[in-house]
């Protein structure tokens, strides 16, 4: 069945604060369009008022021809619109088929669950990516058992399993691999097919142009105007998004370190994934760690930072060392900024303050001269060029980029050495990427040493002028200079032998 | 944005506090007067010492909880009791003993619960049992000894101003664990491993190190809370720190502390303390008989646990 949709200047507040000024959006069957936006430009609202996850304020949305209003995800529902989350609605303890079936669960004369039907069915949905996650899920699967990816496909399965007619995918492909990401666009590209319209929201511009007809672009809560993508370019969507945003290629960091003091040497380093790493890093070099998610990149971090155990040899600074505990690590100046800001990185419910002071609070006496330590953090506060209300609010408080900077912070206040980031712009919007590409170049420049992992291949690309891509918990192949290309990187990232140079 | 002085946890149990005590004018008259607010005050000061510890574990997390503060109260008690024998000389004996003794306890609470990943609620109960046991052990179930008479002086009767040294004892407790918490790097450690683990070892914090340490300091507390509790007692008994167990979880809750762990203040149990010594108080004076006094005071902490025990949701 055929749907238009049409959102017109939706309002939402929330207290005092404007999530949605003036949200607009039109989509019909057939169509793929692409909502884009920096963190809290109000897509998210934009996204949960059509789901009838949120109530509006204000305007109206007009689903095919006739306002409407949901009251709730259900009420959405029932007329043909499902959504794919980012953060996971699944609940661990059930199987992967009660999961997808959960609340419309094929019925056996109207009454029992038929429970043959909901094996068949949920096999048929898990062939959709078949060769793309493992071969051995089954319906009866417990979630728990499955990675971070394997559940975000069964999310996508849950919302295309009651055949709907919009799909939302809100930034459903960031915790995916490359397989599972073109999967999903090969099936992006049925749906389109067989007349079904699809609203997907993602912060990789790159999958923008693969999918998308049309890109809705909102800054600070406002539709400022659909493009269509045939015809424009990732500059001009950026322009749009944000003024004066930096993408990589403008800060590529000079490859004149190499010349430069060794800062690390790691010769056969195993350990978690990882086997038989062996690689040199001098100060002041951006170092790029590529290939598919969990190939061993964030084990090489964690070993380096002493929070795995591991074997090999690890020379920091001319000296051999062992760390064991990340305690160790931090005396010798190494710094580990995680991925996952909220399960790794945060104190979510203590404040920016002590956030930010976590790792250094022994240099501040017995008795904590507060003072001294509030006045480093609002220091390291200007620097990042941070936007908050009071150190002493709870950093749960800030956006998504602000919190990266108290992560961040937190770190350059101990003025690390050596700086291993994992995954740092994950769920972070343009302007504070281009802020903290920023601080990559003035952080190399003053001779840090940096080990980048990035799921991003246009950030290792244009940010670095050496990758090391790491298939099954080897090196698979370092590319530099000329060698260093997209299609080098996606080849090395499948396993394709590659010679090392 | 939220106003500065918010009604925070601490603050409504302050504020409770206050009313039940003009309330109790209501039950009685008599009630209201300021011998009375001072001998509040002083049965305060005992739970809200015994709590202290209790307050830090709970705040550790882990499901952190410490069900041998009881056992290790007695014990310092009856260490006290028995190796000072009422002579004022040996006081600081029985001081070093108790301390000493609860030191003990709580690093092999610490260790269990930290090393050997027992739960805390398992670990605790399960040392309880063993204290007691010790105690049977040393004491062969007789209660030989005597409370020095100026250990009495000094804590249970008026020292300055009419004010019991008890008193003076707790606010020196209250602002070193203010420091503790506020002002050094074990509190702001101790708060990072109650929010998340991963996060504290991620920042270098030594998490089992910090459980260990915490473990030990809720024994020092309670085997201290026991000297203390002597000189106010004056005698000793195999039950005697019992009483004290479950009134110093429900005082650390009802103050504002996050069961959850991560979250929470002293002046908070400091205020709680007030609120149950109270409540028990006015059941006094209500005249129930004893057996009912005791019904009616389970079934109030146990709301209380209840209904602040939602809280937890907070944390996400």
């Amino acid at each position: 069945m055929a749907l238009t949709l049409s959102a017109r200047s939706l309002v939402k507040r929330y207290g005092g604060v404007i999530a949605l000024r003036d949200g607009s959006l039109d989509i019909q069957s057939g169509e793929v369009v692409a909502l884009v936006g920096a963190n809290g430009s109000g897509k998210s609202t934009l996204s949960k008022i059509i789901t009838g996850a949120v109530v509006p304020n204000g305007g109206q949305l007009l689903l095919d021809g006739t306002p409407i209003q949901f009251p709730n995800p259900q009420a959405a529902r029932k007329r043909g619109i499902a959504v794919v989350y980012q953060e996971l609605s699944l609940i661990p303890d059930m199987t992967i088929a009660e999961n997808i079936w959960l609340a419309h669960e094929p019925l056996r004369f109207g009454l029992a669950v038929h429970r043959g039907a909901l094996r068949d069915r949920t096999k048929a949905l898990l062939s959709l990516f078949a060769g793309t996650i493992s071969p051995d899920l089954t319906p009866d699967t417990p979630v728990t058992a499955l990675p971070p990816d394997e559940r975000q496909v069964v999310e996508i399965l849950k919302a295309i399993s009651s055949d709907p007619r919009l799909i939302i995918l809100d930034e459903a492909t960031a915790s995916l691999d490359t397989n599972q990401v073109n999967r999903l666009f090969e099936l992006v590209k049925t749906w389109k097919a067989a007349g079904k319209a699809v609203i997907i929201i993602t912060h990789r511009m790159e999958e923008i142009f693969r999918v998308a007809d049309r890109a809705t672009v909102l800054r600070s809560g406002e539709s400022v105007g659909t493009v269509t993508l045939a015809d424009t370019d990732e500059k001009t969507i950026v322009s749009m998004m944000i003024e004066g945003a930096i993408t990589p290629e403008q800060i590529r960091i000079p490859t004149t370190a190499l010349e430069s003091h060794v800062r690390l040497d790691v010769k056969r380093l195993s350990g978690g994934r990882l086997h038989d790493v062996s690689f040199a890093l001098h100060d002041g070099e951006l170092l790029g760690l590529g290939g598919l998610q969990g190939q061993g990149q964030v084990d090489l971090l964690l070993a380096l930072f002493g929070l795995i155990p591991h074997s090999g040899e690890m020379i920091l600074n001319g000296k051999p060392v062992h760390f064991r505990h990340a305690a160790d690590a931090m005396k010798q100046q190494v710094a580990y900024v995680p991925g996952d800001r909220g399960s790794e990185g945060l104190l979510l419910i203590r404040s920016i303050l002590e956030n930010m002071q976590l790792p250094s609070w022994s240099k501040y006496g017995a008795v904590h001269n507060r003072k001294a330590a509030r006045k480093d953090a609002l220091t390291s506060a200007a620097d990042l060029q941070m936007v908050y209300a009071s150190l002493d609010d709870p950093v749960s408080s800030l956006s998504g980029g602000n919190a990266q900077k108290v992560v961040i912070g937190k770190w350059l206040l101990r003025q690390p050495k050596l700086l291993l980031l994992g995954d740092p712009t994950k769920g972070v919007d343009v302007g504070a990427k281009g802020e903290f590409y920023a601080l990559l170049r003035q952080l190399t420049e003053a001779g840090t040493a940096i080990l980048f992992y990035s799921s991003d291949d246009s950030e290792l690309l244009g940010l670095c002028s050496r990758v090391l891509v790491f298939h099954e918990g080897s090196i698979r192949a370092e590319l530099s200079g000329e060698n260093l290309t997209r299609a080098n990187l996606v080849a090395a990232s499948m396993g394709t032998a590659h010679e090392r140079h | 944005m939220k106003a500065r002085l918010s009604l925070t946890p601490p603050l409504i149990a302050l504020i409770l506090a206050v009313l039940l005590f003009f309330a109790g004018g209501l039950i009685n008259p008599d009630f209201v007067n300021p011998a009375q607010a001072t001998n509040i005050v002083r049965l305060a000061a005992f739970l809200g010492i015994i709590a202290a510890g209790q307050t830090l574990v709970i705040i550790s997390g882990g499901e952190g909880i410490d069900l041998s503060v009881g056992a290790v109260v007695t014990m310092g008690a009856i260490l006290t009791f028995r190796l000072t024998g009422g002579d004022n000389n040996l006081i600081w004996l029985g001081l070093l003993a108790s301390c000493a003794a609860g030191i003990v306890i709580g690093v092999i609470n610490g260790l269990g619960v930290a090393l050997l990943r027992i739960p805390p609620l398992v670990m605790t109960l399960g040392m309880t049992g063993v204290v007691q046991g010790t105690i049977l052990v040393l004491t062969q179930g007789e209660m030989i000894g005597a409370t020095p008479s100026l250990m009495r002086e000094w804590i249970a009767n008026p020292l300055v101003l009419g004010i019991p040294g008890v008193i003076f004892i707790w606010a020196i407790v209250g602002i070193g664990m203010w420091i503790l918490l506020e002002r050094t790097t074990y509190g702001k450690r101790l708060f990072a491993i109650g929010v998340n683990r991963t996060v504290a070892r991620f920042s270098g914090v030594r998490v089992q190190w910090i459980v260990v340490l915490t473990y030990m300091l809720s024994g020092l507390l309670a085997g201290f809370g026991g000297f203390i509790l002597l000189g106010f007692s004056q005698t000793v008994f195999l039950q005697l720190g019992n009483n004290y167990l479950f009134p110093s979880i429900a005082a650390v809750v009802v103050g504002g502390t996050l069961l959850s762990g991560g979250k929470g203040s002293y002046w908070g149990t400091m205020s709680g303390a007030l609120v149950l010594t109270l409540i028990d108080s006015l059941l006094r004076a209500a005249g129930l008989e004893q057996a009912y006094q005791l019904i009616v005071f389970g079934v109030i902490l146990l709301l209380l646990i209840v209904v602040y025990g939602r809280q937890r949701s907070l944390r996400q």
